[in-house]
């Protein structure tokens, strides 16, 4: 037996979640080159992801060509509801995740025919915390909030605001009904993120929905003129 | 709980830096006040994650790298647990700065005590399969 020279400590500094980015950093690079501006949608549960999405797949008709990712704990209805108006939807279930994680994304990409798909929509699990630091290789990210949830929910969820590069706020048709301080939320945005914009609209009535379409139209153009020329 | 995936994902870079037969006795993070990570619940998700596998009884050693708050008014700068707090010249809005690295620092590694518990390491991740049709 030799005699060791005891506990050593060896320094690593490597991202802990470094696997998940490797795959993420891949889907990105596949996506730009085929031309798929991708975007991950977090918002919390019952804030209108799907309500939002069902609208714009309705609205954007003719316009794109659109892929959606739905991720949730259970259940198929997302998907389902989703499906309707999209014919590549890919339900993926997390069981105990409450976040969509990249391998998860890659995956279901793979059983997808993407010829000719320009849009990826990533609905996130209802989530304002965990799916914000799991890249997935999304283009970009962007925040759902609401009027019912509570005007303090930006201050409550740094991480999402400083990562967004589009805030939605949603059920604007609301606002008569419930008190939300409109302008304390934007000052809370702006403490963490001083240039993302701040959209309001509603999924239901689709009053400001154009401006989301219009922001999906120039993320896609975005892509299509960076794409590299093979 | 991201804490778990976090656990998780930390467990699986500790077993590929494991030499075969020695013992993990700590391992050594730091996190960015953005990702938002109560460590306490990091410790639990940490010590059922590694139980009864190689990294079981592992120390974790979670370093936390707070928020920096820049006060316009008076030009101070200071750091803080937390993201919204008033500025002692009175200023209720000074601005929160965070970072969001979550690193895996160092780890420590006992070579006397392999025992059977020895990590064995974990092969580095297959890379990423290829999506489906080539672009047109």
């Amino acid at each position: 037996m030799t005699e060791g020279i005891g506990p050593v400590r060896v320094p690593i500094m490597e991202r802990v979640l470094g696997a998940n980015d490797d795959i993420a950093a891949a889907t990105r690079t596949d996506l730009a080159r085929r031309g798929i501006f991708a975007v991950d949608l977090i918002g919390a549960p019952g804030s209108g992801k799907t309500a939002l999405l069902e609208a714009t797949l309705r609205l954007l008709k003719g316009r794109h060509e659109p892929a959606v990712l739905v991720g949730d704990l259970a259940t198929r209805r997302d998907g389902d509801r989703l499906a309707r108006w999209c014919d590549r939807v890919v339900q993926i279930s997390t069981g105990e995740g409450c976040h969509l994680e990249a391998g998860q994304v890659r995956d279901a990409l793979r059983g997808l025919d993407l010829r000719g798909v320009d849009l990826l929509l990533i609905e996130n699990v209802g989530n304002l915390i965990c799916p914000v630091g799991f890249d997935l290789g999304q283009a970009a990210k962007v925040g759902l909030f609401s009027l019912t949830e509570g005007d303090d929910k930006a201050a409550k969820h740094p991480y999402l605001v400083t990562e967004a590069d589009l805030l939605l706020l949603n059920k604007s048709d609301l606002a008569p009904y419930v008190s939300f301080d409109r302008a304390g939320f934007e000052s809370d945005v702006r403490l963490l993120n001083a240039t993302v914009p701040i959209l309001d609209l509603s999924a239901r009535t689709e009053e400001g929905i154009d401006a989301w379409l219009a922001w999906l139209d120039a993320g896609v153009a975005s892509v299509l003129r960076g794409r590299p020329t093979a | 709980m991201h804490e778990l995936s976090i656990a998780e994902a930390l467990a699986a870079r500790v077993e590929q830096h494991a030499p075969v037969r020695a013992r993990i006795r700590g391992v050594e993070i730091v996190v960015g006040a953005l990702r938002g990570i109560e460590p306490e619940a990091l410790q639990m998700c940490w010590q059922a994650v590694t139980a009864e596998t190689a990294l079981a009884g592992a120390v974790l050693a979670i370093e936390q790298r707070p928020w920096t708050l820049t006060c316009d008014r008076c030009g101070r700068e200071w750091t803080s647990v937390e993201p919204f707090v008033e500025c002692t010249c009175g200023n209720s809005t000074p601005r929160p700065h965070g970072t969001d690295e979550l690193d895996l620092v160092a780890i420590t590694v006992d070579a006397n005590e392999p025992g059977e518990a020895a990590a064995t390491g974990r092969p580095a991740a297959e890379p990423p399969g290829a999506l489906m049709a080539e672009p047109t």
